[in-house]
């Protein structure tokens, strides 16, 4: 009953904080938040489970109730982890907490509803993790989106509107896409299966398939089409180029803790979700479509990158390299090897820290300047050293420097793509790699440009040094990326564990 | 002697035409409200009509519902005209277009 | 031998781990602490040199030390040979080679941080903790690089020197040079790097390991897959290795700033001359060429690897050379002659001359910091001006600094019996032997001797303009005075790059039959040796026949002389025009040759086109692209739906009259078509 009670804290939480006084919602809700954070830690340490959750694996903190019978299929309440998602949920409550004492400082309006809802996504971010029926995790993760429309069209900035409006129409079209290839999986499946269970449908997948042609389509084609429907409809979240637009609109617009939420968790609900689904229940369609997705992969990192160096905009530029990150993502998943598999769910985790930090060290700098342009300051090193120090630890974090937590991810994508076993797989890789270049070359020029130089502001504010609340979430993930990067075994030997099944067709 | 049902449904019909073409013609609200009882009393016709040819109640009781459902609507047409009438000081339907999106 | 975790070797992994905790001392006290964290930096670099020659010692008794120390990640591979485990770890590798560099990189670094104390604390300089803290980092991660003991780990530490030595470069923040450089400097080793890092992967993924040595090394894996002929990646094993090798070289040429990618190093100077002494010149420069040395045994695999190794090297010596002889500003001389050095000893690595390029590696980082530093101290003289034509006359206000700098200018140019002479001459004859076999390696060599002319010109240049004839400033007339902090590390330094070349008197133990090349025996083995790791090893392995002129003894002979010949003849060129009391600017007769030196023949001009006039319109357009195309296409399909429904919407008038007509038509139509196709009319 641990997962209930994480999602029972934050939901609780959620509605006490909404009916809070606007001036102690914020400490308020920091406080509850912290409630999630120690219990997933110490599920952390407690953590017995093996093998994945959806190919007869061992879960941890599972939990069944029979909740409804839909004629022939039932469906549970049905929650568990294994150790894909348990470093995930980890990462978004420990993220939670530090969005909220993040946004102590720029939130100042309808304050107790704000940080409300960013309890009410962390409740809903712990159930996608979580969830291992089909119609409890869609349930999650479409409720995710309403609070995320709302911190952006409410509390966002002057294009607010829309950029909710894009973010939400755009992701729940492709969630309405994926929603119906599934159901349309379900029932072709047939006999088969007889719940929206994820570890029956995805038993039922891999050893067998759709057996008989559905709606006048063979089953070999219709798998493909569930397939590419499927990461379609996954792509937009992750996103995927061309899928990424609504991205850089939505983080630029959102106030700084849900860009941080955003890029940290919401972004991995995109590749988690395709690597539970088509990469665990379609291990035929991914040998069939590696080359295509790689080279989706190597665009997202090469054009998502290229993108970013144009920008002048702070938030775009690392709303822009999160395309960039994804697609190092994609190309892991894709190489079906446990390095680059189990690479892949390590980036997740350390873009999730690395991204959060990035925006965090943006929105300190916003505060305090009122402005995102590279072009309207420089030499802001000089006013705030600390958090400055933070945000080129930051930067290096993300361009892969080693003992931070990116460069064991990237690099164990690397070297899982490398040897995967569709054609070309090195050249794929090596084009990639390339992104590590420039990364180095539009962050540094941005931090050339903001931090250093001769101290100078467009904007009329007085900058100070930014205050404790501010920076310390900032110190709490960096040494968080720091550990990540000199241990990854933290969490690499149980994310391995888990995706070994995967590889190996189900068997342990 | 009983009355032919061709009778009632044609008297049914020049009842339920006369509301439509008030409906369609009309620009007052209150007799928009009027053509619309027309209407349904039009429908009652004929329920108790072929209640009483068939010599089955289900259609009087129906009949009955209208009734209740009739009077419902008047209330809440009265209101609507009410409040129309407070906000553009005119009863006619033409008026108020521009709540239309 | 290869010992195991007993005896001193146990206290090894504390080499690294003290400048680290300097790193952190400095980094959070930095600012109460008195010196601003110079005192735990000389402190933590004083216990690495002890502990260091202590190692070095050990080895000298015949132990080596070869341990996995932490494993950082593992999993299961499919590989090219057959491995299905790999094992990512963090080992040390105490051989020879290593235990040398150590002394070498913690000796330096001590002494730098000694002469921070009057370089940086006694000119006021701000921002101390910072750049005692970067320091300390640097230190660290160099020294770990140093004895890694696998080529992970070994690009993991080369990453991290090089975010210090962004750090260090860009100490100077508040000017607007300084942070340019220093992106430059990340930026440009990065593009080397990203060979560096494909090279590991490769490797990786073809071996299923990246160990340097044992039995389980990806060099003894490549040599049994040449012997076997497998097939690697669909290349035969040679032409593999050959790529591979190539690829990890890229990650050389970017950090030994090697020719294309030397670019970053001359603006590295930005940063503080103690710095440009440690990093840019002693230690981290020689990342590159280390790393050769310590994976020698794979390149000696590929002679074709070698030869480009020997021809990158042998152009750069002589490109950088003719640079470094029109610049003004003295750091900006060292900086081309550093490029210029390490050409030679990848010029020496390429021809299979291990021990010469690990010798000129050596006497380089003594003479090149204390270069640098006297350059240093020359600037604290100057009250912070690096232009040379400002200086002069400053020999008779500054003897110590002017002897010491005299006795690395010496080692430099390569007179003799300065240390640089037997270490150049010693990579020239390896590369005249293999050249007279070779053509490739015979293009090298004679650039690389053509370079030694211009060699002892720059360098001598350099000396005059700067120490000689009459003061041509007043600040020249009347220096500020410099104190033992800084004239301390020049004196040791400069005893050693007078005196450390005698290690390894290659001509002489040949002309007189003496066993005095102790740098050959220790690095063959003679003390303590790891298997595969010898020079011997390496000797039989490099696939190059030697030729010679008449016999061994004429053919070095001839070589030392005619390199010492040229040395002395660029010296003495200088000598003529700038040793004079009121020297001129000779560069105006060089013509249109002194344009393209003078703009270090436009090399920058193209990168910077590559990055601004390529790169960033390529991304500008990818944005325009970008917001028109596809986030087009997006707001497109939201667009054709709102302007589709401001046309539907217009059939909702808001007159209940018209919404009851459109009923009633739609009934009569249904009815119609209901009639029509139920055969009712």
């Amino acid at each position: 009953m641990m997962i209930e009670a994480l999602i029972a804290v934050a939901l609780i939480g959620a509605l006490v904080t909404f009916v809070a006084p606007n001036r102690v919602a914020g400490k308020l809700a920091f406080a509850i938040s912290l409630v999630p954070a120690a219990l997933s830690l110490w599920m952390f340490t407690a953590f017995d489970g093996s093998g994945n959750a959806l190919l007869d694996g061992d879960l941890a903190f599972e939990s069944h109730l029979e909740w409804i019978q839909l004629g022939e299929y039932s469906i549970e309440w049905f929650v568990g982890l294994d150790g894909i998602s348990l470093p995930l949920v980890v990462m978004t409550t420990i993220l939670c907490s530090l969005a909220i004492l993040s946004s102590w400082t720029p939130i100042d309006s309808r304050e107790s509803q704000f940080y409300g809802l960013v309890l009410f996504i962390e409740a809903n971010l712990i159930g996608v993790f979580s969830a291992l029926d089909f119609f409890v995790w869609f349930i999650f993760w479409e409720a995710v989106l309403i609070p995320m429309y709302l911190l952006i069209g409410v509390w966002g900035g002057p294009d607010r509107k829309y950029a909710a409006i894009k973010f939400f129409v755009y992701t729940n079209v492709a969630s309405l896409v994926m929603f119906g290839a599934f159901i349309a999986l379900v029932f072709g499946l047939g006999d088969a299966v007889t719940s929206f269970a994820m570890p029956e449908i995805a038993d039922a997948m891999v050893n067998g398939g759709v057996q008989s042609s559905v709606f006048g389509i063979d089953p070999g084609t219709f798998t493909a089409l569930v397939f590419i429907a499927m990461f379609l409809g996954f792509a937009v979240k992750v996103p995927v180029v061309p899928f990424h637009t609504w991205l850089p609109d939505a983080h630029v617009q959102a106030p700084t803790p849900a860009s941080v939420l955003l890029a940290g968790v919401l972004l991995k609900m995109g590749t988690y979700a395709l690597l539970r689904f088509n990469f665990t229940m379609f291990p035929e369609q991914v040998e069939t479509f590696a080359v295509p997705i790689a080279a989706i992969a190597v665009i997202s990192v090469i054009y998502g990158a290229m993108l970013a160096l144009a920008q002048t905009d702070l938030k775009r530029i690392v709303a822009y390299s999160s395309v960039s990150s994804m697609g190092y993502v994609i190309l892991g998943l894709i190489a079906y090897t446990q390095f680059g598999v189990g690479g892949a769910t390590f980036q997740m985790v350390s873009h999730g820290l690395i991204s959060g930090l990035m925006f965090m060290s943006v929105g300190v700098i916003y505060n305090v300047t009122h402005t995102r342009s590279v072009e309207e300051m420089s030499g802001l090193a000089d006013r705030m050293p600390i958090a400055v120090g933070i945000l080129v630890a930051g930067a290096f974090g993300y361009m892969g420097l080693p003992l931070m937590s990116g460069f064991h991810g990237e690099f164990t994508i690397f070297f899982g793509a490398f040897q995967a076993d569709f054609a070309y797989a090195p050249l794929f890789t090596a084009l990639a790699m390339f992104g590590i270049v420039i990364v180095a070359g539009y962050l540094l020029f941005a931090l050339q440009r903001t931090v250093f130089g001769p101290y100078h502001l467009e904007t009329d504010y007085d900058v100070g040094r930014a205050p404790l609340h501010d920076v310390a979430p900032m110190f709490v993930l960096l040494a968080l990326i720091i550990a990540l990067g000199v241990a990854p075994e933290l969490i690499f030997d149980m994310i391995t564990n888990a995706v070994d099944p995967i590889l190996n067709g189900g068997d342990l | 002697m009983t009355v032919a049902v061709e009778y009632y449904v044609l008297l049914s019909m020049a009842v339920f035409c006369i509301g439509l073409m008030g409906v369609l013609t009309r620009r007052n609200a209150l007799l928009f409200l009027m053509s619309v009882e027309l209407m349904l009393n039009a429908a009652n016709i004929n329920l108790i009509a072929f209640a009483f040819y068939h010599g089955n109640l289900t259609g009087q009781v129906f009949a009955l519902f209208t009734m209740a459902l009739a009077a419902a609507e008047v209330a809440v047409g009265l209101g609507i005209i009410l409040v129309l009438y407070r906000n553009f000081r005119d009863v006619d339907v033409t008026v108020p277009t521009t709540m239309r999106w | 031998m290869v010992g195991t975790g007993a005896g001193p070797f146990s206290y090894a992994p504390a080499i690294a781990l003290f400048p680290l905790a300097a790193f952190v001392i400095s980094l959070v006290f930095g600012r109460q602490l008195p010196k601003k964290g110079a005192i735990p930096g000389i402190f933590a670099t004083a216990a690495s040199l002890l502990f260091s020659l202590w190692m070095f010692a050990t080895v000298a008794g015949g132990e080596t030390y070869h341990e996995t120390l932490y494993e950082w990640s593992a999993g299961a591979v499919t590989t090219e040979v057959g491995a299905e485990e790999i094992a990512f770890s963090f080992g040390l590798l105490i051989d020879p080679l290593s235990a040398l560099m150590l002394v070498i990189v913690s000796l330096v670094a001590f002494l730098v941080h000694v002469f921070s104390l009057g370089y940086m604390n006694d000119e006021g300089e701000t921002g101390l903790p910072r750049y005692y803290a970067s320091l300390g980092l640097f230190t660290f991660s160099m020294l770990a690089f140093v004895y890694a003991d696998n080529l992970l780990m070994a690009f993991m530490f080369f990453e991290l020197v090089g975010l210090c030595s962004y750090l260090l470069i860009g100490f100077w923040f508040r000017t607007k040079s300084a942070p340019s450089a220093a992106k430059k400097a990340f930026l440009v080793t990065r593009f080397g790097d990203y060979f560096f890092l494909i090279g590991v992967v490769a490797i990786a993924s073809t071996f299923g390991t990246v160990a340097f040595a044992g039995e389980e090394s990806f060099v003894v894996a490549a040599e049994t897959a040449i012997e076997d002929g497998t097939t690697l990646f669909g290349f035969d094993a040679q032409t593999w290795v050959t790529i591979t090798g190539l690829l990890v070289l890229g990650g050389v040429i970017g950090k030994s700033a090697q020719f294309p990618l030397h670019t970053w190093l001359p603006d590295a100077m930005e940063g503080p001359t103690t710095v440009s002494a440690l990093i840019h010149a002693a230690t981290m420069v020689a990342a590159g060429v280390y790393l050769v040395a310590r994976m020698f045994g794979y390149y000696a695999l590929s002679p074709t690897a070698l030869s480009i190794i020997a021809f990158v090297g042998g152009f750069t010596a002589l490109f950088a050379a003719t640079m470094g002889v029109v610049k003004d500003d003295i750091k900006q001389v060292l900086a081309y002659s550093t490029i210029s050095q390490y050409g030679y000893m990848m010029l020496g690595m390429g021809v299979g001359g291990y021990v010469a390029g690990v010798f000129h590696l050596m006497n380089h980082a003594f003479f090149k910091a204390l270069l640098f530093l006297g350059s240093g101290a020359v600037i604290v003289l100057m009250h912070h001006e690096q232009d040379m034509w400002k200086m002069g006359g400053l020999k008779d206000k500054a003897p110590i600094t002017y002897y010491t700098f005299l006795a690395g200018a010496l080692a430099l140019a390569g007179i003799v019996p300065f240390s640089g002479f037997w270490s150049k001459d010693e990579v020239l004859f390896d590369a005249l032997i293999v050249g007279l076999e070779e053509p490739v390696i015979l293009a090298a060599y004679a650039m690389g001797l053509l370079a030694v002319f211009f060699t002892g010109f720059y360098t001598f240049r350099m000396v005059f303009l700067t120490f000689h004839g009459e003061p041509r400033t007043e600040t020249a007339e009347d220096p500020h005075g410099v104190g033992w902090s800084i004239k301390a590390p020049l004196v040791v330094l400069g005893l050693l790059a007078a005196l450390v070349g005698f290690v390894n008197l290659a001509p002489i133990a040949k002309v007189a039959g003496m066993d005095i090349t102790f740098l050959e025996y220790w690095l063959d083995g003679e003390y303590g040796y790891v298997e595969g790791l010898t020079y011997h090893h390496y000797h039989e392995m490099v696939a190059f026949e030697e030729g010679y002129i008449g016999s061994e003894t004429t053919t070095m002979l001839l070589s030392a002389g005619l390199s010492l010949g040229l040395a002395l003849a660029g010296a003495f060129a200088a000598h003529t025009l700038y040793n004079v009391p009121e020297p001129k600017r000779h560069t105006t007769k060089l013509g249109g040759a002194y344009t393209v030196l003078r703009n270090n023949y436009y090399q920058d001009e193209y990168q910077v086109w590559l990055a601004e006039g390529l790169t960033l319109p390529l991304a500008r357009t990818a944005d325009l692209f970008d917001r028109s195309v596809i986030d087009g296409a997006v707001d497109g399909v939201s667009g054709a739906s709102l302007f589709g429904s401001s046309w539907v919407k217009r059939i909702q008038t808001g007159l209940v009259t018209n919404y009851a007509a459109l009923i009633v038509a739609g009934f009569i139509a249904l009815l119609l078509g209901l009639g029509l196709y139920g055969g009712w009319f």
